[in-house]
């Protein structure tokens, strides 16, 4: 009988399979491989080995390391902060009242909404001349700011804007955590005299840990993939000031055909990746002991 | 929207126990109004802008740009939306973000189901190691490996086509882990006794397995037809030429053409949004717990 089934078995799963290997698992290989040629995507054929030059290339003049360092920074501020935000909120939605599903609902829209169309408002929403934050600014009497022409409001911009849409998921990423906590707690701790802040500080939030672990990990993921809102908010730049490393392979691949180059930053950004995800392997166990608990 | 009340839309699999939610405490149940106050403070913070994008689309160009702004349009203008139509073939784009997102939806479901059924309930050799192989490929995001297939998807000339659109996309790693998951939870007892009946492993998955996956069927799929509908930096590098651009591709293209026009953009970007907060206005309870419950 398990032999039928282990065909069956093997009929199930192949179509999943063989799809990544042959659309994720191959280009991957190729990635690691071309980046040690001098590769021309536009140029099929003609490859030739050059070792670590590739390499050595991104540590020199080619913008790679500005674009690394960009990226750090948009993860550094995006993901502490879109994790403090929607815990916070969080928090305030945690039990059931009036009115929740709705704040929840229009909280969590910017995440699931197309990054595209979400840009195109922030865009017009920063323009200098009649975009609402200025007129707002205007009205207090301060000086107009081409928030996405200047340095360093564009990456200012490019960061609210990925804090906006980040938050709704942290918040309902934690608001799960939270409904898991025993109310018993929050009831033993507040017959002892603990108010709300110092029940959030000394019960929810030591509980919500191996979460906010969670979270970390997917934020800098997703962090190391940023392009689509700087591609459309700033097009990198100004002066290259928002550039990321995504939009740097991009461009070193479709605009100059730099092969080579483009699959040595894959690769680094792989490692980067890796290390991440590494990470998450650990916080996932130990999310995993303190649930049995 | 206002009218959306917290109810188990669809029942999904009992969660696990820890998973359940517990009676309340009881100051909770009526929250102060610095609760109320800070909520509608972000409320309007994160959905404000998707109704000034609504307002300003019906505006003039004018009047999107006056300084101070108007609120309501002083004069209503719906033949904004037919200007987006006659700039750029918004039609076209339309048709093609559909047929790439329910295709793509379509195989994402078919295949993560039975993928995810064979590795919960049946046995094979290997079945472990090439989990971890699925487990590892969720390390690799289509970002770290576009440049290769590209060129790869231009040599089976895949370029500006549907199938090039569509099939890259299929492989879900998320829907197999959220079908795996629902399929090991399940309980064993009906599959047994069908199984002790003589039904082989096709039987069992088309006529009991599949029907019971039902709500999570339907969760996973409006999941997916959302990331599908949004999945802009792939179809952007596949395709170039305007006959095959989506919705998202369409609106950089508005965005290069009229890019003072700010009531045009806004139309534009209302045409691109409106889909996927109607399906997620209608879906939430679906959308938020396939979300929260893909990392258990």
């Amino acid at each position: 009988m398990y032999e039928k089934e282990g065909r069956a078995g093997y009929a199930l799963v192949a179509p999943t399979t063989v799809l990544l290997a042959v659309f994720y698992l191959y280009p991957l290989a190729q990635t690691v491989a071309y980046s040690f040629t001098d590769w021309n995507p536009g140029v099929p054929g003609a490859v030739s080995f050059v070792g670590l030059q590739n390499f050595a290339d991104l540590a020199g003049a080619s913008g790679f390391l500005e674009a690394l360092g960009t990226t750090v920074l948009i993860a550094v501020a995006v993901v502490p902060g879109s994790m403090a935000v929607g815990l916070v909120l969080a928090a305030l939605l945690d039990g059931s009242f009036r009115g929740r599903t709705v704040y929840r609902t229009l909280i969590f829209a910017p995440h699931i909404a197309p990054t595209v169309g979400s840009a195109l408002i922030f865009s017009y929403l920063l323009t200098p001349l009649g975009g609402l934050v200025n007129a707002a600014l205007k009205g207090v009497g301060m000086p107009a700011v081409p928030f996405l022409t200047t340095s360093p409001w564009a990456l200012i911009a490019v960061i609210i804007f990925l804090l906006w849409q980040q938050v709704g998921y942290s918040m309902v990423i934690y608001s799960a955590a939270l409904s898991t906590i025993p109310p018993s707690y929050h009831e033993a701790a507040k017959l002892d005299g603990a108010g709300a802040v110092r029940r959030f500080l000394s019960i929810s939030l030591p509980l919500v840990f191996p979460t906010s672990g969670f979270l970390v990990i997917t934020g800098l993921l997703s962090s190391l993939q940023v392009f689509t809102q700087v591609f459309v908010l700033t097009g990198g730049g100004p002066l290259d000031s928002t550039k990321t490393v995504v939009f740097w392979i991009y461009e070193q691949g479709f605009l100059f055909f730099d092969g080579g180059l483009a699959t040595a930053g894959s690769v680094v950004l792989l490692l980067v990746g890796v290390v991440v995800t590494l990470l998450q392997l650990r916080f996932l166990s130990r999310r995993d002991q303190i649930e049995m608990v | 929207m206002a009218t959306t009340v917290e109810s188990p839309a669809a029942p999904l699999p009992a969660p696990p126990v820890a998973m359940r939610r517990r009676r309340r405490p009881l100051s909770s149940a009526a929250p102060g109004l610095g609760r109320h106050l800070v909520l509608v403070v972000a409320s309007v913070l994160f959905f404000g802008p998707f109704l000034w994008m609504v307002l300003v689309s019906f505006k003039s160009s004018t009047e999107a740009l006056s300084s101070p702004p108007t609120f309501l349009p002083t004069v209503w203008h719906p033949e904004n939306y037919l200007d987006v139509f006659r700039v750029a073939p918004f039609g076209r784009f339309y048709l093609n973000s559909v047929v790439v997102a329910v295709a793509a939806t379509a195989g994402q479901v078919l295949t993560s189901l039975m993928a995810g059924f064979a590795f919960a309930r049946l046995r094979f050799k290997g079945r472990n190691l090439l989990f971890v192989v699925l487990l590892a490929a969720l390390m690799v995001p289509f970002e770290l490996v576009f440049t290769p297939l590209v060129s790869l998807l231009s040599s089976l000339n895949w370029l500006n086509s549907y199938q090039g659109l569509i099939v890259p996309n299929i492989p879900s790693i998320l829907g197999v882990f959220l079908f795996r998951q629902f399929f090991a939870a399940f309980p064993a007892e009906i599959e047994d006794a069908s199984r002790i009946d003589g039904a082989g492993v096709w039987t069992r998955f088309r006529l009991i397995m599949a029907p019971m996956a039902l709500p999570m069927i339907a969760s996973f799929a409006i999941l997916s037809f959302v990331y599908n509908w949004n999945n802009f930096f792939f179809q952007f590098v596949v395709v170039n030429r305007t006959e095959f651009f989506t919705v998202q591709i369409g609106l950089t293209l508005l965005q290069g053409q009229e890019a003072s026009d700010f009531n045009l953009l806004m139309a534009g970007s209302t045409l691109a949004v409106l889909p996927v907060l109607l399906v997620f206005l209608l879906f939430q309870n679906q959308i938020v717990k396939a979300i929260s419950g893909g990392l258990r």
